[in-house]
């Protein structure tokens, strides 16, 4: 249980990472980090509980979190594909 | 005291290569140094005694971080190349982020559970309706993104 700070940790350069930075490889990175860090919850509780219930939530878990990297990913490459470049700031011009 | 100790080297790890993916400007960089993060999470998921979630977090990140390096690979322009002082900047603070958790290892709170499942009981018993579904949803989401870039292929 004494590692929950390890994961807010996670969860705050993730964040970071998303306020900070313009390149979408770099946001979905930092995304991967937030849903690490919320699934490493999970791993804590049921190593502590000593519950293998947590780990069947956490292989659940890891399901959704590779469909958010999926569509990420194709959101990017249609991205690419429109404006040939992959900074956010280019993005609105998606709205003309 | 062994433990203690392997335990703070992998939270240090985890935290400096977590930063260093976020920080570092080259794609290709970032990518490798979660990669990093993804083996070093698995033997700190081992070493917590959840072999399973170990093997999961390996297998899934060694698939999210290949899809991710082709796309960095393919996608992204190299960018100048960071000063040592700035990637030694990086791994400063990915140290100074980790000394929190360094600082909370080893005061185990222990909380006794009113169930103790087993993983296959867990998994197959108690959430074997989630399994199928999420089976549905993985297999939504491939079709999904097949028509999305088969319309966008169309379209260009």
């Amino acid at each position: 249980m004494e590692y929950i700070i390890l994961s807010m940790t996670l969860l705050a350069i993730g964040i970071y990472g998303l306020t900070t930075k313009y390149d979408l490889i770099k946001l979905l990175i930092s995304v991967e980090l937030i849903t690490i860090a919320a699934s490493m919850n999970f791993v804590i509780f049921a190593s502590s509980l000593n519950d293998a219930l947590g780990q069947a939530f956490l292989i659940l878990a890891f399901s959704v979190d590779t469909c958010i990297t999926a569509v990420a990913l194709a959101l990017v490459i249609i991205v690419y594909r429109k404006l040939g470049t992959l900074d956010i700031r280019e993005l609105s011009k998606l709205k003309e | 005291m062994i433990k203690t100790t392997f335990d703070m080297l992998l939270v240090v790890g985890l935290v400096v290569s977590a930063f260093l993916a976020v920080y570092l400007d080259e794609a290709i960089h970032a990518v490798l140094s979660l990669a990093v993060m993804n083996v070093i999470l698995s033997v700190f998921y081992f070493s917590l005694n959840t072999p399973f979630a170990a093997v999961f977090q390996l297998t899934m990140g060694i698939g999210t971080v290949a899809v991710l390096f082709l796309a960095a690979e393919m996608l992204t322009t190299k960018v100048g190349a960071q000063t040592l002082r700035h990637r030694l900047l990086g791994l400063i603070i990915g140290v100074l982020l980790s000394v929190p958790s360094i600082l909370a290892v080893g005061h185990e709170i222990t909380v006794i559970s009113p169930y103790q499942f087993q993983f296959s009981t867990a998994l197959w018993e108690l959430r074997a309706i989630d399994v199928i579904a999420q089976g549905l949803v993985i297999l939504t989401v491939a079709i999904g993104i097949a028509i999305i870039l088969k319309e966008k292929r169309r379209g260009t």
